[in-house]
């Protein structure tokens, strides 16, 4: 079908469009009974994990052996939380994944300024400023964005080990901005190319320096790409498990770490309301994240995953 | 003065990216290349056998855990496909159906923002065989099916890739919602007037139009797919014996159980090879949308 075919075509529809839109809202039709009816099954199916791990979680030991997984809890109770926050074992240590939840907050601080600064400075002088190399350089930055981490392990931790970091809570924090550097960088020379030029002429004729510019007016024009890099940022540091478990020490573990031993080294019986209490637990913060301001994660994963 | 400060002023402020890449990525890169030369074992030993420097390479090759480990990640690969087809319909549907559109895909996207250790705890506990999924339904009276597929090894490969699909859909959706609210809305008042049915309408123009929107999706997967790390060792880790191995895991495997540095980088150096053919398409895609939007 050819260009002129379809404007022809829409021409003439656009009356009968009009129309189309009205009887569409006025009533359900069949069809549209029907798809939302699959619609709701498939979302039955998404939410079917959470509902099975959330009931789990408020049951006893007792229950769950009945093998009922679906059923909900006869008696509500907190226990299992409770004790996968305080008590349970993860290794050696019978501290509770609390040990694990304020090292990621510890890992997570750090590694979002280093991260966040560097990218936001490199992404703004590549896109503004005149710099000759710097088409070979973006292109180098996006075939590192999609490079393993497995790659570039053992060489990473023997770096770390030589500046003294490796094993704390600083070194999990740099790998992660090392990490996320070339995508960070290029989501926000992504968005700053597209101030107009006129405005960065302007503003040099006004005597401004490369970091009084970038003080002065993009800091002020950032806020959107700011928040939707540190929503991708903290849920990415979040979710990890890789470099913690590589980079991290015996009591600098995030989260995620704490949360797989403490269900894949089972010692003596299983206990799985406390294995689902300690996987909600894991999973709150970026969840809250997500129901609280969804659009900017999407904005984030998705600029992330394109221009990345 | 100030003209040379504009000058030198961006280049001071790109020294620590450059740094960075310098060293962290292409020189641990190059460092890695050459340590799978090498015969290291736990630490590094930079002397090369130049009468059989590919050693390390040929073990690799005839070891049985490598081919598995391709194999699965074959096998992931096309079974989480299914994922872009799961969510080019959940957005076809969305898309046409305004109804409930912002509850339906916040829904379908949760799981996105869920670590893959707890995915793939969530799913470990759903396919339990004793208390779970099979034990509920046993209970009810379908006592034919089986859903004990962590415990064997030609069907744990399926459990990693139902898991993915339920974490990943989500993701194709949001990818695919845009790919369609970028079509031109003429299209379908224009395929209405003209009588085209519905299925022949998305097989034969929409989906066509959409070919970029698939490819993009096919190679974020495949890129994806050989990072697959946290979903294998969070459901099965590798096991049973070493049916679910992936190349991502195999590495790590290499590097933190065997203590077999030389080993463990030819595996990465090969994790490498694969990352780049997939990555070849993009660059290509890259450039031809842009010449495209150029040409526009």
């Amino acid at each position: 079908m050819t260009q002129l075919d379809v404007t022809e075509a829409a021409a003439g529809a656009t009356v009968i469009r009009g129309r189309a839109r009205a009887r569409r809202r006025r009533g359900l039709t069949g069809r549209s009974i029907a798809v939302l009816v699959f619609l709701t099954m498939c979302a039955l199916f998404f939410c079917v994990p959470l509902y099975v791990v959330l009931t789990t979680s408020l049951k006893t030991m007792e229950e769950i052996r009945q093998g009922q997984i679906f059923a909900l809890p006869e008696t509500w109770t907190f226990e299992a939380w409770n004790f996968a926050w305080n008590e349970a074992c993860s290794g050696i240590t019978c501290e509770g994944l609390k040990v694990g939840f304020w090292n990621s907050v510890r890992i997570l601080v750090p590694s979002l300024i280093l991260s966040i600064s560097l990218a936001m400075v490199t992404g703004y002088a590549l896109a503004l400023w005149e710099v000759r190399w710097a088409g070979t350089f973006l292109f180098l930055l996006f075939l590192c964005a999609f490079v393993p981490l497995q790659i570039i392990m053992f060489p990473l931790i023997a770096i770390t080990r030589t500046m003294g970091v490796y094993g704390t809570i600083m070194g999990v924090a740099v790998v992660h901005s090392v990490m996320a550097m070339p995508v960070l960088t290029l989501i926000f020379r992504n968005f700053y190319k597209d101030i107009p030029r006129e405005i960065m002429n302007a503003a040099i004729m006004d005597s401004g320096s490369f970091w009084k510019i970038f003080v002065e007016i993009i800091l002020p024009m950032s806020g959107n790409i700011l928040i939707v890099v540190l929503i991708l940022q903290i849920t990415n540091v979040w979710n990890d498990y890789l470099v913690g478990v590589t980079f991290g020490g015996f009591n600098t573990q995030p989260m995620t770490v704490n949360l797989a031993n403490m269900v894949t080294v089972s010692t003596g019986t299983a206990t799985y309301n406390v294995d689902m209490a300690a996987a909600l637990l894991t999973a709150i913060p970026p969840l809250v994240i997500y129901f609280m301001v969804g659009k900017f994660f999407v904005a984030g994963i998705t600029a992330g995953a394109i221009k990345g | 003065m100030t003209i040379r400060w504009t000058r030198i002023a961006p280049q001071i402020a790109l020294t620590p990216a450059l740094a960075v890449t310098a060293v962290a990525f292409v020189g641990s890169i190059l460092w890695t290349i050459y340590l799978s030369f090498t015969r290291s074992r736990r630490v590094p030993d930079y002397a090369i056998d130049w009468t059989e420097w590919t050693r390390q390479y040929d073990r690799l090759f005839q070891d049985a855990g490598w081919s598995t480990a391709l194999w699965n990640l074959i096998t992931l690969g096309l079974g989480s496909a299914l994922a872009i087809v799961f969510g080019f319909v959940l957005a076809a549907m969305i898309d046409r159906e305004k109804r409930g559109e912002a509850l339906f895909r916040t829904v379908f996207l949760y799981p996105l923002a869920v670590s893959l250790i707890v995915t793939g705890v969530a799913w470990r506990w759903i396919l339990n065989p004793t208390m779970g999924l099979e034990a509920t339904l046993h209970r009810w009276g379908w006592t034919g099916v089986d859903f004990n597929w962590l415990a064997q090894g030609d069907t744990a490969m399926y459990a990693i890739i139902l898991a993915s699909i339920w974490q990943s859909s989500g993701f194709y959706m949001a990818l695919m919602i845009a790919g369609l609210k970028s079509i031109n809305s003429e299209i379908w008042s224009a395929a209405r007037l003209d009588g085209v049915s519905l299925p022949r309408l998305y097989i034969e123009i929409i989906i066509p139009m959409m070919k970029f929107t698939f490819l993009t999706c096919a190679i974020l997967l495949s890129l994806g797919v050989i990072k697959a790390y946290d979903i294998v060792l969070a459901m099965t880790n590798g096991g049973p014996g070493q049916s679910t191995w992936v190349p991502a895991y195999f590495v790590i495997n290499a590097l933190s159980q065997k203590q077999n540095l030389g080993y463990a980088s030819a595996a990465a150096v090969m994790m490498l090879g694969i990352t780049l053919l997939v990555f070849l398409p993009l660059v290509l895609l890259t450039a031809w949308q842009n010449r495209r939007r150029e040409a526009q």
